[in-house]
């Protein structure tokens, strides 16, 4: 009960929080503006053009979904560090913690407030992929629920590495790291061209640390013809996502143990 | 009994982040809280008072000490749920109004027993605010958020009580009021541990009174115990003839003519002769009152030498 008021109240503060809704803002005005080529390709679409055409569309609205996804890992991670240093700069966390909530809870409460955040912003983010999809005259070809559970577990990663992080830094300086852990977990997935060319002693153990968000990337099952699209077994699936909510958990109790020793004074 | 909070020898240093530079905040600070008295926690800026009522809290941890609320170790659940906190410079979620900010304090507070609606309500209504419940606490007054946070602190039913600067920023009937609430609670059985700077207001409330400078209690004791007596009594008259100025310089004592009657002061031992004689002499005593230093000469005494400033 005391988690969810906190979780609650967090996301009340979440709408209200100016930098979260310039990124929203942000988010849609690129929408809104990639969608006026996708519109005028689709308009001078002809018969003898129609094979180029439709791959321009294609390729426009594959650059929208990923900056979706994108947008929301931004989000993810700005939300989670400010839901605490928020509460530290402002002095409303004493008023909190003088009652009988303890430290891990208000954590737990935070995060759940991220999730709640990010779980009103992925069936967005869906249907305005499928709402793109249809306007380029495509169908996109995966289950509904791989593009809503895959992105709140990477999302739900993003948010546990900023709110351990932001229990001890700034929570500027805990995004832009969360930002770079980002990249770099890109630049050193197995397949990527960078890896290839690291010895193993390294790529190894890098790889283990950083979080696989490509295995978490709704990218894998997504394609908007038939004849690319994967298979995945149920048993993938579970693999995958039991490795994301694992490595947010661990994040979360590194957090909360972080959390538990340090000075809740007003920032 | 035993006491409501208890602090032994603790200490609290703050190390800059990157530097080796350390700041001693408290240094070797004892002193009791006892069960069902307001006691006063007064210093200058900077003496070291929040980081106090903060390891009382269990926001910050003591570097050694020990230190026990309400039997528990600060933080502990089982203290809180018998704490009432008013934060100085008592911070809220701007975007609630005040019902919605007590109703999310008493679902942190675990006060389930009665409807939610009527304790939120018998609260405002306690401290003056049941008109602008529906208001964002955005649009309130210095005044009124300090009220709300009063009424945020009552909300569990407290035993113990922290105030730390609980009428700061509210005009004199509104520290009327919160003296008055004081000492109800204390009436009541509840325990005050009480911060401020306002000596007059402190002096009036408080049984007993701990005062720190430097991060080092520099005296603590009951209010009798810290003002004591002086041996002298002072009497007010409507009017003295100045034939018994010579009268009264005779008992060692000395006279002050003002708008408002004449004030005598001289020594204890000698009121029930100087009262006959001023009755006798065609004066009327207004009132008889022994004389005792203020709480705030003492302070000043204390830690205004210094440089340090109430």
């Amino acid at each position: 009960m005391k988690i969810w008021a906190i979780a609650t109240n967090t996301f009340r503060a979440f709408l209200r929080d100016k930098v979260l809704i310039v990124i929203f803002i942000v988010l849609i005005c690129l929408v809104l503006l990639l969608m006026t080529p996708l519109l005028a390709y689709k308009a001078i679409t002809t018969a003898q053009n129609a094979s180029s055409m439709q791959g321009l569309v294609l390729g426009i609205v594959a650059e929208v979904m990923a900056m979706l996804s994108g947008g929301g890992s931004l989000l993810a991670a700005w939300a989670g560090a400010s839901s605490v240093a928020s509460e530290m700069r402002s002095g409303t966390i004493q008023a909190v913690m003088a009652r009988p909530v303890k430290r891990w809870q208000f954590l737990a409460g935070k995060y759940l407030g991220v999730l709640l955040l990010m779980g009103c912003y992925v069936p967005l983010m869906f249907g305005l992929s499928y709402l793109l999809a249809w306007m380029g005259g495509q169908h996109i070809q995966a289950a509904p629920w791989v593009l809503i559970v895959y992105p709140l577990v990477r999302y739900a990663v993003y948010a546990a590495i900023a709110i351990l992080l932001v229990t001890f830094m700034h929570p500027a300086v805990a995004f832009a790291i969360v930002l770079v852990i980002s990249v770099l977990a890109g630049l050193f997935a197995p397949r990527a061209p960078l890896a290839a060319h690291l010895p193993v002693w390294i790529r190894g153990p890098v790889y283990a640390v950083l979080p696989s968000t490509g295995l978490l990337s709704e990218d894998r099952f997504l394609s908007l013809t038939r004849t690319s699209l994967q298979h995945t077994t149920w048993l993938q699936h579970l693999n995958a996502l039991a490795y994301g909510l694992d490595y947010a958990l661990v994040c979360l109790l590194f957090a909360m143990w972080s959390f538990h020793y340090r000075s809740l004074r007003r920032d | 009994m035993n006491p409501a909070v208890e602090f032994r020898n603790v200490t609290k240093v703050y190390r800059r982040r990157f530097s080796r530079q350390k700041i001693a905040a408290l240094s070797d600070v004892s002193f009791d809280v006892h069960a069902g008295e307001v006691c006063a926690f007064l210093g200058p800026n900077g003496a070291g008072k929040t980081t106090t009522i903060s390891i009382l809290m269990g926001f910050f941890y003591a570097d050694s000490g020990e230190v026990r609320v309400l039997g528990y170790e600060p933080g502990d659940v089982r203290a809180k749920r018998q704490i009432g906190f008013l934060p100085e410079n008592f911070a809220f979620y701007k975007y609630l109004d005040a019902e919605k900010l007590l109703s999310l304090h008493c679902i942190l507070a675990e006060r389930t027993n009665g409807d939610r609606g009527t304790i939120v309500h018998d609260l405002l209504t306690k401290v003056r605010l049941e008109q602008f419940q529906g208001l964002k606490i955005s649009k309130y007054s210095r005044g009124m958020v300090q009220r709300l946070g009063l009424a945020q602190a009552l909300l569990g039913e407290p035993k113990l009580l922290v105030l730390d600067e609980p009428t700061s920023g509210l005009d004199p009937a509104g520290r009327k009021d919160v003296r008055d609430l004081i000492l109800s609670l204390r009436a009541a059985g509840n325990t005050i541990f009480l911060s401020s700077h306002i000596l007059s207001d402190v002096e009036q409330i408080s049984d007993r009174a701990v005062i720190i400078d430097r991060g080092k209690v520099v005296r603590a004791g009951s209010m009798n115990e810290l003002l004591g007596t002086s041996g002298r009594v002072e009497i007010v008259v409507n009017q003295l003839p100045e034939s018994m100025d010579a009268t009264v310089a005779g008992w060692n004592g000395s006279v002050e003519r003002g708008s408002r009657g004449v004030k005598i002061s001289i020594a204890e031992d000698k009121k029930r002769e100087a009262i006959e004689t001023l009755w006798a002499a065609g004066c009327d005593v207004i009132s008889l009152a022994p004389v005792r230093g203020s709480l705030e000469e003492l302070f000043l005494t204390l830690v205004a030498g210094d440089g340090g400033a109430a």
